[in-house]
């Protein structure tokens, strides 16, 4: 083997090294904070975002950045939170709650964040729960695990309808509809073995009985099995919870297997990736999620639906898509935070934050309209949720 | 349980197991020629997905995206044999396979940095119902997956035992010094079936893409599972592989009909360890006798 080899080897490992961060970072970074600026500026205030920007949840992560920048963006040019920018601090957890939980240390420890935005996952917002506790810092979780606020800490929120608030909802719905048998099909990753737990908890409250419930593993290629298992039982629709791709494929095998029972899913399943992976099979699918979706479903004279549209717009404009309802969990967090920090007087510290956010009362976000308290730490409720149908590849409210 | 649904378990257990028999024709193919293990040969079926979606999506006709797509993964692989293994070819098989592993990781991390993180999905190739038969249904698609495992496996087959090439492969796995003091290019030799591997790789993860979506992340489960069946069918010959294939997707599919779904990796996992144990040459492989 010659240099030739040897200086191939380096060229091209000095292209990769060049080309990824700059292919990584080209598309949204086109807002620089610096220029509106007048006065002197203040010392910033520091907020650390544990988000999953590679992994499984990337593709949830990604939004929450981008909505992340635009809005930090947006606060500083308008001059801060009195007259102090906001600065965040990004940590990737690879959608792995170890690496949250070291990421949240460093935050803490080493950038000296005075609140925690994330994690994206329920795991990795869990995982990170001892050190937020330890350091006393608030954490704002755009997590939707019910387990993240039903097994409560004083220190952590959340900004997403959890499952106990969704699951009921679209039982309620299905009663509604004359259903009383129904069949489960979950995944085992996190976000679908909490919404089995709470469906298997709240079913019998509705009138319900699950006649079969499924499971598939995060990466599986075909459900048809588990689906042929359901056909063979009298369930009148089928419950679906899973916040992945697999989710399109359970609506094609369901269509593959010429099963005519409703398919219904979750707020997880709000993307239109789903709609795309499973076009045809799409139609008719049913999930309930918030009203970011269709902002005309806030009701056209409410501030709901001023600051949706308002954010969708500059959303769409920023990224060349609408924002899903990931993007609106992070706008929630953030602003949650920063307002509370808006109704606090200079050197406070992170407990009277803590304090601050608990009291937040009727704040009109993008999620619904929250209103935390010392038991509540979810916010939502009901109201805030509507159900969704997929109609000609487009998202309509269902009947 | 009637005939008819038996037999639907039946077919869905195909449709896994044609997947999981194309991703180990690919394991076949290197370990034929190099005795190594490609990790990165789920990376080859995930790229085969994303760049056909990338190139259908510039616009191009279904089939010249798909064959763009294989086309530039057989680079890939050409390009990753040539650079990243070759360099290390004296090294020992345990380095060779450890840079598999870094390569896998490469590919990933950087289709992750240009195609996005979404997730995304081609058409089908004949559009339309499923087709019932005697009470099954059958997905086009699956139809497509295997006829391409025929073809693939009838390819293999025919280049093993009847080209030039293939037996200038087959003398490779023997030994590379003979088989290089025979006169044949042994460098040659791995980084064609390198490429192959990828090609086949692609043709895999671009013809279930209509049917699962891809994205940048598919790789490591159809990896995973592929060489499970590979090394359950027999590593080295490609009947054993697809046949490997087709009974690992029997068992999974199998395990939710009579036992309960939340097993079903579990089971077939048991199934491996236990074929291993009785049978560590595969379920069809001949036992590889060392001679001194």
């Amino acid at each position: 083997m010659g240099m030739g080899t040897r200086k191939w080897l380096a060229l091209v490992l000095v292209l990769a090294l060049v080309i990824v961060p700059l292919v990584g970072c080209a598309a949204p970074e086109e807002t620089d904070t610096e220029e509106t600026v007048t006065e002197e500026p203040k010392e910033p205030y520091r907020i650390g975002a544990v988000l999953s920007l590679t992994g499984t949840y990337a593709g949830l992560g990604a939004p929450e950045k981008n909505t992340l920048d635009m809005e930090v963006a947006r606060i500083n040019a308008d001059g801060g939170v009195d007259g102090h920018p906001i600065e965040i601090v990004y940590e990737d957890d690879a959608t792995d709650a170890a690496k949250a939980q070291a990421a949240v240390v460093r935050l803490i420890e080493q950038e000296g964040v005075i609140a925690v935005i994330g994690a994206t996952g329920t795991g990795g917002t869990m995982a990170m729960r001892a050190d937020i506790e330890r350091a006393q810092v608030p954490q704002v979780s755009v997590a939707g695990g019910t387990v993240i606020t039903s097994t409560f800490s004083k220190w952590v929120f959340q900004t997403p309808w959890s499952n106990s608030l969704v699951v009921p909802f679209t039982l309620d719905y299905l009663k509604d509809k004359g259903i009383k048998k129904i069949a489960l099909i979950t995944d085992t990753g996190g976000f679908g073995a909490d919404g089995l737990a709470v469906l298997q908890a709240q079913a019998a409250k509705a009138g319900m009985t699950i006649v079969a419930s499924e499971t598939f593993n995060p990466g599986d290629t075909d459900m048809t099995a588990q689906l042929t298992k359901i056909k063979a039982s009298d369930a009148e629709a089928v419950v679906l919870w899973s916040a992945g791709k697999e989710a399109a494929i359970v609506a094609k095998n369901m269509q593959q297997l010429n099963m005519q029972i409703p398919l219904f899913g979750s707020h997880g399943n709000a993307r239109t990736e789903f709609i795309e992976g499973a076009g045809a099979a799409a139609e008719g699918f049913k999930f309930a999620a918030g009203k970011i979706l269709i902002p005309e479903t806030y009701g056209e004279d409410t501030l709901s639906y001023t600051v949706a549209t308002d954010f969708k717009e500059r959303y769409t404009a920023a990224y060349g898509k609408g924002p899903d309802t990931f993007a609106g969990h992070a706008y929630d967090a953030l602003y949650i935070i920063t307002n509370a920090i808006g109704d606090l007087d200079e050197g406070f510290t992170p407990s009277d934050l803590r304090d601050q956010i608990e009291k937040t009362d009727s704040f009109v976000g993008i999620g619904g309209v929250f209103t935390y308290s010392a038991e509540n730490h979810n916010g939502l409720d009901a109201s805030d949720l509507v159900m969704y149908e997929v109609k000609d590849g487009k998202w309509v409210l269902a009947e | 349980m009637g005939s008819a649904e038996l037999l639907q378990y039946v077919v869905a257990g195909f449709k896994s197991g044609a997947i999981y028999a194309l991703v180990a024709l690919g394991f076949t193919l290197v370990y034929g020629s190099t005795g190594i293990i490609n990790f990165a040969q789920g990376e080859f079926f995930m790229l085969g997905g994303v760049l056909s979606v990338f190139y259908y999506r510039l616009g191009l006709p279904l089939l010249l995206a798909a064959l763009a797509g294989v086309v530039t993964t057989a680079g890939v692989g050409l390009a990753f044999e040539r650079l990243a293994l070759r360099p290390r070819r004296d090294a020992g098989a345990l380095v060779l396979i450890i840079i598999t592993i870094g390569g896998s990781m490469v590919m990933k991390s950087l289709t992750r940095h240009i195609f996005g993180p979404d997730e995304a999905t081609l058409p089908e190739f004949t559009p339309g119902p499923s087709i019932a038969f005697g009470g099954v249904a059958i997905e086009r698609q699956a139809l497509w997956l295997w006829g391409l495992t025929i073809v693939a496996v009838l390819a293999l087959t025919w280049l093993y035992r009847k080209t030039r090439f293939g037996r200038a492969m087959r003398a490779c796995s023997l030994s590379h010094d003979a088989a290089r003091l025979m006169g044949i290019d042994t460098a040659r030799v791995v980084m064609v079936s390198f490429g192959l591997a990828a090609a086949l790789g692609a043709l895999a993860g671009l013809a279930v893409t209509p049917l699962t979506q891809t994205a940048w992340d598919v790789g490591a489960t159809a990896g995973m599972k592929g060489f499970a069946a590979a090394i359950l069918g027999g590593l080295g010959n490609p009947v054993a592989s697809v046949i490997g294939g087709l009974v690992l997707g029997l068992l999974e599919s199998l395990s939710v009909a009579f036992l309960s779904s939340t097993y079903k990796d579990a089971i077939a996992l048991i199934v491996l360890l236990i074929v291993l144990f009785l049978r560590p040459q595969g379920l069809i492989g001949r036992a590889r006798r060392e001679k001194v």
